[in-house]
Protein backbone atom coordinates (compact mmCIF):
# COMPACT_ATOMS: atom_id res chain seq x y z
CA UNK A 1 0.00 0.00 0.00
CA UNK A 2 1.24 3.48 -0.90
CA UNK A 3 1.51 5.78 2.11
CA UNK A 4 1.64 9.56 1.93
CA UNK A 5 2.99 11.30 5.02
CA UNK A 6 1.39 14.70 4.96
CA UNK A 7 -0.99 17.07 6.70
CA UNK A 8 -4.18 18.71 5.60
CA UNK A 9 -3.15 22.30 4.87
CA UNK A 10 0.07 21.40 3.02
CA UNK A 11 -0.41 22.34 -0.68
CA UNK A 12 2.31 20.07 -2.09
CA UNK A 13 0.94 17.15 -0.03
CA UNK A 14 -2.44 17.73 -1.63
CA UNK A 15 -0.82 17.80 -5.05
CA UNK A 16 0.77 14.38 -4.44
CA UNK A 17 -2.56 12.96 -3.24
CA UNK A 18 -4.42 14.45 -6.23
CA UNK A 19 -1.85 12.92 -8.56
CA UNK A 20 -2.26 9.47 -7.03
CA UNK A 21 -6.05 9.83 -7.27
CA UNK A 22 -5.74 10.91 -10.94
CA UNK A 23 -3.66 7.79 -11.61
CA UNK A 24 -6.16 5.60 -9.77
CA UNK A 25 -3.60 4.58 -7.16
CA UNK A 26 -4.96 3.63 -3.74
CA UNK A 27 -3.05 5.18 -0.89
CA UNK A 28 -3.15 5.71 2.84
CA UNK A 29 -2.83 9.22 4.22
CA UNK A 30 -0.61 9.35 7.31
CA UNK A 31 -1.29 12.76 8.91
CA UNK A 32 1.77 13.83 10.86
CA UNK A 33 -0.10 16.65 12.61
CA UNK A 34 -2.92 14.46 13.89
CA UNK A 35 -0.89 11.36 14.73
CA UNK A 36 2.32 11.23 16.75
CA UNK A 37 2.80 7.69 15.48
CA UNK A 38 2.66 8.90 11.85
CA UNK A 39 5.13 11.70 12.66
CA UNK A 40 7.52 9.19 14.23
CA UNK A 41 7.24 6.92 11.17
CA UNK A 42 7.94 9.86 8.85
CA UNK A 43 10.96 10.86 10.92
CA UNK A 44 12.24 7.29 10.74
CA UNK A 45 11.80 7.04 6.95
CA UNK A 46 13.27 10.35 5.82
CA UNK A 47 15.09 11.51 8.94
CA UNK A 48 12.92 14.60 9.01
CA UNK A 49 9.38 15.92 9.28
CA UNK A 50 9.43 17.71 5.94
CA UNK A 51 6.49 16.51 3.86
CA UNK A 52 5.04 15.16 1.60
CA UNK A 53 6.86 11.86 1.87
CA UNK A 54 5.55 9.10 -0.39
CA UNK A 55 6.61 5.51 0.22
CA UNK A 56 5.52 1.96 -0.38
CA UNK A 57 8.00 -0.11 1.58
CA UNK A 58 8.89 2.43 4.27
CA UNK A 59 12.48 2.48 3.03
CA UNK A 60 12.48 4.05 -0.44
CA UNK A 61 10.62 7.34 -0.53
CA UNK A 62 9.99 10.47 -2.58
CA UNK A 63 10.22 13.82 -0.84
CA UNK A 64 7.98 16.56 -2.26
CA UNK A 65 6.05 16.38 -5.52
CA UNK A 66 8.22 14.87 -8.24
CA UNK A 67 6.05 13.16 -10.84
CA UNK A 68 8.91 11.24 -12.43
CA UNK A 69 10.20 9.91 -9.11
CA UNK A 70 6.69 9.00 -7.92
CA UNK A 71 6.10 7.12 -11.20
CA UNK A 72 9.39 5.25 -10.69
CA UNK A 73 8.45 4.43 -7.10
CA UNK A 74 5.06 3.07 -8.21
CA UNK A 75 6.66 1.09 -11.04
CA UNK A 76 9.11 -0.51 -8.63
CA UNK A 77 6.30 -1.98 -6.49
CA UNK B 1 2.46 9.46 -31.03
CA UNK B 2 0.85 12.18 -28.93
CA UNK B 3 -2.88 12.83 -29.23
CA UNK B 4 -3.80 16.17 -30.89
CA UNK B 5 -6.66 18.06 -29.25
CA UNK B 6 -8.27 21.33 -30.30
CA UNK B 7 -9.28 23.95 -27.71
CA UNK B 8 -10.80 27.42 -28.10
CA UNK B 9 -8.55 28.74 -25.35
CA UNK B 10 -5.57 27.33 -23.52
CA UNK B 11 -4.64 29.20 -20.35
CA UNK B 12 -1.10 28.68 -19.13
CA UNK B 13 -0.99 28.95 -15.35
CA UNK B 14 -3.61 28.36 -12.65
CA UNK B 15 -2.97 31.25 -10.30
CA UNK B 16 -5.56 33.94 -9.65
CA UNK B 17 -5.18 35.46 -13.15
CA UNK B 18 -5.41 32.12 -14.96
CA UNK B 19 -8.31 30.78 -12.94
CA UNK B 20 -10.27 34.04 -13.25
CA UNK B 21 -9.71 33.91 -17.01
CA UNK B 22 -10.90 30.26 -16.96
CA UNK B 23 -14.02 31.25 -15.02
CA UNK B 24 -14.90 33.94 -17.58
CA UNK B 25 -14.02 31.76 -20.59
CA UNK B 26 -16.11 28.94 -19.15
CA UNK B 27 -19.09 31.25 -18.65
CA UNK B 28 -18.77 32.31 -22.31
CA UNK B 29 -19.02 28.65 -23.34
CA UNK B 30 -15.49 28.56 -24.70
CA UNK B 31 -13.80 25.15 -24.71
CA UNK B 32 -11.15 26.02 -22.12
CA UNK B 33 -8.13 24.17 -20.78
CA UNK B 34 -5.87 25.40 -17.99
CA UNK B 35 -2.39 23.91 -17.73
CA UNK B 36 -0.37 24.29 -14.53
CA UNK B 37 3.12 22.95 -13.93
CA UNK B 38 3.33 23.89 -10.26
CA UNK B 39 0.70 24.46 -7.60
CA UNK B 40 -2.86 25.48 -8.44
CA UNK B 41 -3.09 28.94 -6.92
CA UNK B 42 0.51 29.83 -7.65
CA UNK B 43 2.04 32.17 -5.12
CA UNK B 44 -1.08 32.47 -2.98
CA UNK B 45 -1.39 28.71 -2.48
CA UNK B 46 1.08 29.20 0.36
CA UNK B 47 -0.53 32.33 1.81
CA UNK B 48 -1.84 31.71 5.31
CA UNK B 49 -4.05 34.79 5.55
CA UNK B 50 -4.93 37.24 2.79
CA UNK B 51 -6.31 40.46 4.22
CA UNK B 52 -6.36 42.70 1.15
CA UNK B 53 -8.73 40.86 -1.16
CA UNK B 54 -12.11 42.63 -1.22
CA UNK B 55 -15.01 40.66 0.22
CA UNK B 56 -12.95 38.88 2.88
CA UNK B 57 -11.73 40.19 6.23
CA UNK B 58 -9.11 37.43 6.12
CA UNK B 59 -8.98 34.36 3.92
CA UNK B 60 -6.56 31.47 3.59
CA UNK B 61 -4.90 31.45 0.12
CA UNK B 62 -5.63 27.77 -0.44
CA UNK B 63 -9.31 28.21 0.47
CA UNK B 64 -9.71 31.27 -1.76
CA UNK B 65 -8.12 29.61 -4.75
CA UNK B 66 -10.08 26.38 -4.23
CA UNK B 67 -13.26 28.45 -4.52
CA UNK B 68 -12.12 30.14 -7.74
CA UNK B 69 -11.06 26.73 -9.11
CA UNK B 70 -14.51 25.35 -8.32
CA UNK B 71 -16.14 28.35 -10.03
CA UNK B 72 -14.04 27.81 -13.17
CA UNK B 73 -14.73 24.07 -13.24
CA UNK B 74 -18.46 24.61 -12.63
CA UNK B 75 -18.59 26.55 -15.90
CA UNK B 76 -16.78 23.84 -17.82
CA UNK B 77 -13.11 24.80 -17.73
CA UNK B 78 -10.77 21.82 -17.42
CA UNK B 79 -7.65 22.13 -15.27
CA UNK B 80 -4.69 19.78 -15.74
CA UNK B 81 -1.93 20.16 -13.14
CA UNK B 82 0.02 17.02 -14.01
CA UNK B 83 0.79 17.24 -17.73
CA UNK B 84 3.79 19.54 -17.94
CA UNK B 85 4.21 21.88 -20.92
CA UNK B 86 7.32 21.15 -22.96
CA UNK B 87 7.05 23.61 -25.84
CA UNK B 88 4.84 26.38 -27.17
CA UNK B 89 4.49 27.78 -30.70
CA UNK B 90 2.52 31.00 -30.59
CA UNK B 91 3.24 32.66 -33.94
CA UNK B 92 1.07 30.20 -35.88
CA UNK B 93 -2.69 29.84 -36.12
CA UNK B 94 -3.78 27.77 -34.30
CA UNK B 95 -1.17 28.06 -31.57
CA UNK B 96 0.48 24.82 -30.48
CA UNK B 97 1.07 23.79 -26.87
CA UNK B 98 2.93 20.55 -26.54
CA UNK B 99 2.83 18.79 -23.17
CA UNK B 100 4.49 15.60 -21.98
CA UNK B 101 1.44 13.61 -23.10
CA UNK B 102 -0.54 15.67 -25.66
CA UNK B 103 -0.44 18.32 -28.36
CA UNK B 104 -3.02 21.06 -27.95
CA UNK B 105 -4.06 23.34 -30.81
CA UNK B 106 -5.56 26.53 -29.42
CA UNK B 107 -7.16 29.45 -31.24
CA UNK B 108 -6.26 31.75 -28.35
CA UNK B 109 -3.72 31.51 -25.56
CA UNK B 110 -3.75 33.37 -22.26
CA UNK B 111 -0.37 33.35 -20.54
CA UNK B 112 -0.81 33.63 -16.78
CA UNK B 113 2.27 31.72 -15.75
CA UNK B 114 3.08 34.04 -12.86
CA UNK B 115 6.29 34.07 -10.90
CA UNK B 116 8.65 31.57 -9.32
CA UNK B 117 10.29 32.08 -5.96
CA UNK B 118 13.92 33.15 -6.20
CA UNK B 119 16.35 30.72 -4.63
CA UNK B 120 18.96 31.73 -2.09
CA UNK B 121 21.98 32.64 -4.24
CA UNK B 122 24.58 30.68 -2.28
CA UNK B 123 26.58 27.64 -3.42
CA UNK B 124 25.42 25.62 -0.38
CA UNK B 125 21.73 26.19 -1.18
CA UNK B 126 21.40 22.91 -3.09
CA UNK B 127 23.08 20.90 -0.35
CA UNK B 128 20.63 22.13 2.29
CA UNK B 129 17.45 22.42 0.17
CA UNK B 130 14.81 20.50 2.14
CA UNK B 131 17.42 19.96 4.87
CA UNK B 132 17.19 23.29 6.59
CA UNK B 133 16.57 25.56 3.60
CA UNK B 134 12.87 25.81 2.76
CA UNK B 135 10.54 27.74 0.48
CA UNK B 136 7.12 26.68 1.82
CA UNK B 137 6.38 27.67 5.40
CA UNK B 138 2.97 26.02 5.26
CA UNK B 139 4.48 22.66 4.25
CA UNK B 140 7.62 22.65 6.34
CA UNK B 141 7.07 25.10 9.21
CA UNK B 142 5.73 22.44 11.58
CA UNK B 143 9.03 20.55 11.32
CA UNK B 144 10.58 23.44 13.27
CA UNK B 145 8.29 23.37 16.29
CA UNK B 146 10.37 24.46 19.27
CA UNK B 147 13.33 25.33 17.07
CA UNK B 148 15.24 28.44 15.99
CA UNK B 149 14.12 29.69 12.59
CA UNK B 150 15.37 32.39 10.23
CA UNK B 151 13.39 34.02 7.44
CA UNK B 152 15.20 35.68 4.55
CA UNK B 153 13.47 38.60 2.87
CA UNK B 154 11.67 41.84 3.64
CA UNK B 155 8.59 41.95 1.43
CA UNK B 156 5.02 40.99 2.30
CA UNK B 157 5.60 37.28 1.64
CA UNK B 158 8.64 37.19 3.94
CA UNK B 159 7.05 39.13 6.79
CA UNK B 160 3.82 37.14 6.56
CA UNK B 161 5.88 33.91 6.58
CA UNK B 162 7.79 35.16 9.63
CA UNK B 163 4.57 36.04 11.45
CA UNK B 164 3.20 32.57 10.68
CA UNK B 165 6.40 30.79 11.76
CA UNK B 166 6.47 32.49 15.17
CA UNK B 167 3.86 29.95 16.24
CA UNK B 168 6.54 27.24 15.95
CA UNK B 169 9.79 29.08 16.66
CA UNK B 170 11.34 29.60 20.05
CA UNK B 171 13.40 32.31 18.38
CA UNK B 172 13.04 33.82 14.91
CA UNK B 173 15.47 35.98 12.94
CA UNK B 174 14.18 38.05 10.05
CA UNK B 175 17.18 38.77 7.83
CA UNK B 176 16.94 41.22 4.95
CA UNK B 177 19.57 42.85 2.78
CA UNK B 178 17.87 46.29 2.71
CA UNK B 179 14.82 47.97 4.26
CA UNK B 180 11.33 46.51 4.72
CA UNK B 181 9.00 46.56 1.72
CA UNK B 182 6.18 44.80 3.56
CA UNK B 183 2.91 46.48 4.52
CA UNK B 184 3.10 48.45 7.75
CA UNK B 185 0.41 46.32 9.43
CA UNK B 186 2.44 43.09 8.91
CA UNK B 187 5.66 44.79 10.08
CA UNK B 188 3.97 46.01 13.25
CA UNK B 189 2.72 42.51 14.04
CA UNK B 190 6.23 41.13 13.66
CA UNK B 191 7.92 43.87 15.68
CA UNK B 192 5.47 43.27 18.54
CA UNK B 193 6.56 39.64 18.92
CA UNK B 194 9.23 39.09 21.62
CA UNK B 195 10.63 36.00 19.88
CA UNK B 196 11.65 38.02 16.83
CA UNK B 197 14.95 39.71 16.05
CA UNK B 198 14.85 41.85 12.91
CA UNK B 199 18.14 42.23 11.06
CA UNK B 200 17.86 44.76 8.23
CA UNK B 201 20.72 45.86 5.96
CA UNK B 202 22.13 42.38 6.51
CA UNK B 203 23.44 39.95 3.89
CA UNK B 204 23.47 36.18 4.28
CA UNK B 205 26.99 35.14 3.39
CA UNK B 206 27.13 31.39 4.05
CA UNK B 207 25.16 28.36 5.17
CA UNK B 208 26.87 25.73 7.33
CA UNK B 209 26.11 22.29 8.69
CA UNK B 210 26.76 18.61 8.10
CA UNK B 211 23.73 16.79 6.73
CA UNK B 212 21.40 19.50 7.99
CA UNK B 213 21.75 23.25 8.24
CA UNK B 214 23.13 24.36 11.59
CA UNK B 215 24.16 27.97 11.18
CA UNK B 216 24.20 30.98 8.90
CA UNK B 217 26.86 33.60 8.56
CA UNK B 218 25.51 37.12 8.19
CA UNK B 219 27.11 40.48 7.48
CA UNK B 220 25.63 43.64 8.98
CA UNK B 221 26.24 46.34 6.36
CA UNK B 222 25.58 49.15 8.84
CA UNK B 223 28.13 48.10 11.49
CA UNK B 224 30.45 46.10 9.22
CA UNK B 225 30.16 43.20 11.67
CA UNK B 226 30.05 39.51 10.67
CA UNK B 227 28.02 37.17 12.90
CA UNK B 228 27.23 33.48 13.02
CA UNK B 229 23.67 32.57 14.01
CA UNK B 230 22.86 29.07 15.23
CA UNK B 231 19.58 28.15 13.52
CA UNK B 232 17.69 24.99 12.67
CA UNK B 233 16.08 26.17 9.46
CA UNK B 234 15.74 29.12 7.12
CA UNK B 235 12.67 29.99 5.06
CA UNK B 236 13.53 31.93 1.94
CA UNK B 237 11.25 34.68 0.63
CA UNK B 238 13.66 36.91 -1.28
CA UNK B 239 11.43 37.73 -4.17
CA UNK B 240 10.21 36.17 -7.34
CA UNK B 241 11.13 35.97 -11.00
CA UNK B 242 8.80 35.78 -13.98
CA UNK B 243 8.03 32.31 -15.27
CA UNK B 244 8.62 33.10 -18.95
CA UNK B 245 11.34 30.66 -20.01
CA UNK B 246 8.86 28.82 -22.26
CA UNK B 247 8.08 31.96 -24.22
CA UNK B 248 11.49 33.52 -24.80
CA UNK B 249 11.68 32.41 -28.44
CA UNK B 250 8.08 33.35 -29.18
CA UNK B 251 7.60 36.75 -27.57
CA UNK B 252 9.77 39.77 -26.90
CA UNK B 253 10.35 40.00 -23.16
CA UNK B 254 11.13 43.10 -21.11
CA UNK B 255 14.42 43.61 -19.29
CA UNK B 256 12.87 42.06 -16.17
CA UNK B 257 11.81 38.98 -18.16
CA UNK B 258 8.11 39.82 -18.19
CA UNK B 259 5.77 40.00 -21.18
CA UNK B 260 5.04 43.48 -22.53
CA UNK B 261 1.30 44.08 -22.85
CA UNK B 262 -0.87 47.05 -21.98
CA UNK B 263 -4.00 47.14 -19.81
CA UNK B 264 -5.88 45.20 -22.51
CA UNK B 265 -3.48 42.27 -21.94
CA UNK B 266 -2.88 41.93 -25.70
CA UNK B 267 0.68 40.91 -26.59
CA UNK B 268 2.50 41.57 -29.85
CA UNK B 269 1.00 38.31 -31.22
CA UNK B 270 -2.66 38.22 -32.28
CA UNK B 271 -4.63 35.84 -30.09
CA UNK B 272 -2.00 35.72 -27.36
CA UNK B 273 -2.75 37.53 -24.10
CA UNK B 274 -0.67 38.05 -20.96
CA UNK B 275 -2.39 38.28 -17.58
CA UNK B 276 -1.32 38.69 -13.97
CA UNK B 277 2.17 39.09 -12.57
CA UNK B 278 3.81 37.84 -15.76
CA UNK B 279 2.62 40.99 -17.58
CA UNK B 280 4.93 43.99 -17.35
CA UNK B 281 3.14 46.51 -15.15
CA UNK B 282 3.73 48.65 -12.10
CA UNK B 283 1.23 47.15 -9.65
CA UNK B 284 1.12 43.40 -9.07
CA UNK B 285 -1.54 42.39 -6.57
CA UNK B 286 -4.05 39.59 -6.25
CA UNK B 287 -6.81 42.03 -7.19
CA UNK B 288 -4.97 43.16 -10.34
CA UNK B 289 -4.32 39.52 -11.29
CA UNK B 290 -8.07 38.87 -11.14
CA UNK B 291 -8.67 42.02 -13.19
CA UNK B 292 -6.15 40.91 -15.82
CA UNK B 293 -7.73 37.46 -16.01
CA UNK B 294 -11.10 39.08 -16.63
CA UNK B 295 -9.78 41.42 -19.33
CA UNK B 296 -7.79 38.72 -21.12
CA UNK B 297 -10.76 36.33 -21.20
CA UNK B 298 -13.23 38.92 -22.50
CA UNK B 299 -10.83 40.12 -25.21
CA UNK B 300 -9.88 36.54 -26.13
CA UNK B 301 -13.59 35.86 -26.71
CA UNK B 302 -13.78 38.98 -28.94
CA UNK B 303 -10.73 37.76 -30.86
CA UNK B 304 -12.25 34.30 -31.33
CA UNK B 305 -15.56 35.78 -32.54
CA UNK B 306 -13.69 37.79 -35.20
CA UNK B 307 -11.65 34.75 -36.15
CA UNK B 308 -14.82 32.73 -36.76
CA UNK B 309 -16.26 35.50 -38.97
CA UNK B 310 -13.02 35.62 -40.98
CA UNK B 311 -13.22 31.84 -41.59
Amino acid sequence: MVKVYSFESCPWCNKVKNYLKARGVEFETRDIELSEEAAAECQKISGDLTVPVTTIDGVHYVLGFDKKKIDELLASA
Amino acid sequence: MKERIHKDVVIIGAGMAGLTAALYCGRMNLDTLVLENGLIGGQIANAVAIENYPGFVSVNGGDLIATVQKQAETFGAVIDEFDEIEKVTLKTSPKIIETQEKIYEADAVIIASGMNRRKLPLPEEKKFAGRGVHYCELCDGHAYDGKVIAVAGGGNAAVDAANFLTKYATKLYLIHRSQFRADEVSQKRLRANDKVTIMLQTDIKALRGDKKLKEVEVFDKTTGETKTLAIDGIFVNIGVEPNTKLFKDELTLTASGRIPASEDCRTELAGVFAAGDVREKEVRQLTTAAADGTTAALLAEKYLAKLKVAI
